[in-house]
């Protein structure tokens, strides 16, 4: 029998169909009407998001599949599709100002952001190992190219070979480790898959573990954990600013997001072996992490380390599966407004054409820029995880998730590890506002665009620290409704 | 031992050999030949597993697409074709170790393995039930798969395009 449009239901596939759909359109409009300004672009990438993200809120979570079984509308897809349409939309509006002054605006730099965005939102909801891969795919040579979008510039195009050589090395375990799951469950379908692994049990398929393994390295390279993580400071480094803060933050939501359905639906029977390996990676990831941090000079390497700390404590809550998945969800939700906002200023305050803004340029930034020094501040400290920030409640979320599922221990390593953040973050503080300028530096002037994305990612910070009630109860909500 | 065994060791030799001299030979362009040697024993094992289409697939677009551009590309770039280049850096011991303990982890799995067969007889439609598999059960993954394609084709026109300016 031939399948039917009503079979295949599209209308819950509203929001990867808009991203995905803008991201065309920008590209034919582009190629037919192409006159100066790309402004409109940078426009109509927020329209397709604003209905992606209407489509999500407004249809809410139900624990059903679309497209045939392939796709779940169920509440973890939907709340993560929800923070990834959200980082996306922020991207573009940090990006919008900066592409201009770097003399490199293009209508296609917007259609890959959304590009990317629609492979993320695959792998959010994606009830099927293949799609997941093909999401993956899609979101990891999206980032590639932009990567290299600044292609007159050397560390640019740098960035992007490393990205693409290591990247294309980490999808070949990811998909191994696919095939070997299906050899042992023989269905790429991940509820089924869930199934028949229990109905096997655990005890001891060989075919199951070597899975798990691989597909731990593919997801683990995304998320730049140790010790997959030597591509990462390169990468941010060389990459466009603006594309450093889309991949810092859009990556992780969308890796989180598969791992996090993986272990609930998929790998819960296995829980013994997964904690304990998510949990070696989660401390080797937050110490080394922050201890590379400590050494560095430069704001955007610095970040990048912190990157990488983060998702180790993201990590320590993923090791308590689902108990620690709300946990997940909320901080990566915080994790978006912080981390997005502090590449913001970075990006605000580094010299034209070159991406690099050493320590030493930050002296005295905090009282001629007090606006945007208090915002990189308030970001600093919610990634330090200081009280009435979001990263305050995120962590405590986060490790009470640990707690709570008996890994205690794993719970102190990740506080200790917080300490010894710390003292990097404030050190930029201190930087900015006790020390003063040798050289003063030439500042651009901001922009509206980026001065709005701002505005929202400190209102987010605040708002979610002082009342994360509402959000917490929203996380809880939907990870509640999972498709198992 | 059977004739398909024999036939399986054989292509199977073939397809382990041509991926060591992929890896190993210092010309670039011997390299490539050699990964069409995997790539067409692979091929065969399909025919050897009865999966005629994916075989004729594998033969016109990994042998026959792909390799081709590998090739087209190595000789359309200057100085590369006569060079022999250094396949071994410093590393090198540490890869081996890794290497080494990638295949006995993926040994062990895949003989130690209790490998399920299926309940039911393999589709004999073939393509006309490849193309409803495509439109229904793996609508998903087909649809995203157009845009990868989209996005990969627009990244080699960006790239490609600013290093001519």
């Amino acid at each position: 029998m031939l399948p039917t449009l009503s079979v295949l239901n599209l209308n819950g596939a509203v929001p990867q169909i808009a991203v995905a759909g803008a991201g065309m359109l920008i590209m034919l409009i582009d190629a037919l009407f192409h006159r100066g300004s790309r402004r409109w672009a940078a426009y109509l990438a927020l329209l397709g998001l604003a209905v992606a993200l209407a489509r999500v809120v407004e249809s809410g979570a139900s624990a059903e599949t679309i497209l045939d079984g392939a796709l779940a509308r169920d509440g973890l897809g939907m709340a993560f599709a929800l923070v990834l349409i959200v980082a996306a939309a922020l991207s573009v509006l940090v990006a919008m100002d900066y592409l201009r002054r770097e003399e490199h605006e293009r209508a296609e730099y917007y259609a890959l952001i959304l590009f990317a965005t629609a492979g993320g939102l695959a792998m959010a909801m994606a009830n099927d190992l293949v799609a997941v891969f093909i999401g993956l795919e899609t979101l990891s040579i999206s980032l590639y190219v932009l990567s290299a979008f600044f292609t007159g510039d050397a560390a640019s195009r740098e960035a992007a070979l490393k990205y693409l050589l290591l990247g294309a090395f980490a999808s070949a375990f990811f998909l191994y480790g696919i095939a070997l799951l299906y050899g042992a469950s023989g269905t790429t379908r991940l509820v089924e898959m869930g199934t028949a692994i229990r109905l096997a049990g655990t005890q001891a398929d060989p075919l199951l573990w070597g899975g798990v393994a691989l597909i731990i390295v593919g997801v683990g390279f995304k998320l730049a954990l140790v010790p997959f993580h030597s591509w990462a400071p390169d990468v941010y480094q060389g990459a466009p600013t603006s594309v450093t803060a889309f991949m810092s933050v859009a990556s992780k939501v969308a890796a989180f997001a598969a791992l996090v359905r993986l272990l609930v639906v998929v790998l819960a029977p296995a829980a013994p072996l997964t904690s304990a390996l998510l949990a070696l990676l989660a401390v080797l990831t937050m110490t080394v992490g922050n201890i590379l941090a400590l050494a560095q000079d430069e704001v955007k390497r610095l970040l990048a380390y912190s990157s990488i700390a983060q998702a180790g404590y993201i990590l320590v809550a993923a090791v308590a599966g689902e108990v620690g998945a709300a946990a997940v969800l909320f901080y990566l939700l915080g994790y978006a407004f912080t981390n997005l906002g502090a590449f913001a200023v970075v990006l605000a305050w580094s010299r034209r054409g070159e991406g690099r803004l050493p320590f030493s340029d930050l002296a005295g930034l905090g009282f001629r820029r007090p606006w945007t020094a208090a915002a990189l501040s308030l970001f600093l400290l919610s990634l330090t995880g200081m009280p009435l920030t979001v990263g305050f409640v995120g962590k405590l979320y986060l490790f009470g998730a640990a707690v709570q599922a008996g890994w205690t221990w794993l719970a102190i390593v990740a506080v200790l590890n917080s300490v010894v953040s710390a003292f990097y973050y404030l050190r930029l503080v201190v930087i900015m506002y006790m020390r003063e300028a040798e050289m003063p530096l030439a500042l651009q002037r901001a922009g509206l665009a980026l001065g709005v994305a701002l505005a929202v990612c400190a209102a987010g910070v605040i708002l979610l620290g002082l009342v994360p009630g509402v959000a917490l109860d929203w996380a809880r909500q939907a990870v509640a409704v999972v498709l198992s | 031992m059977s004739l398909t065994q024999a036939v399986f060791i054989l292509l199977g030799g073939m397809a382990v050999l041509g991926a060591l001299g992929m890896v190993t030979l210092r010309n670039l362009f011997h390299s490539a030949l050699a990964m069409i040697l995997a790539l067409f024993s692979i091929a065969g094992i399909y025919v050897l597993l009865e999966a005629e289409f994916l075989a004729v697939v594998q033969v016109l677009v990994y042998v026959g697409a792909i390799a081709m551009l590998i090739l087209f590309g190595i000789m359309l770039t200057r100085d590369i074709v006569g060079r022999a280049s250094a396949v071994r850096n410093r590393q090198w011991p540490l890869a081996l170790a890794v290497s080494a303990g990638l295949l006995a982890v993926l040994a062990v799995a895949l003989v130690r393995a209790a490998w399920p067969l299926a309940t039911y007889a393999p589709a004999q439609g073939g393509v006309a039930d490849l193309g409803l598999a495509l439109m229904g059960p793996y609508a998903l993954p087909f649809e995203v798969a157009s845009v990868l394609l989209l996005v990969a084709m627009v990244g080699a026109l960006i790239i490609a395009r600013e290093a001519r300016e």
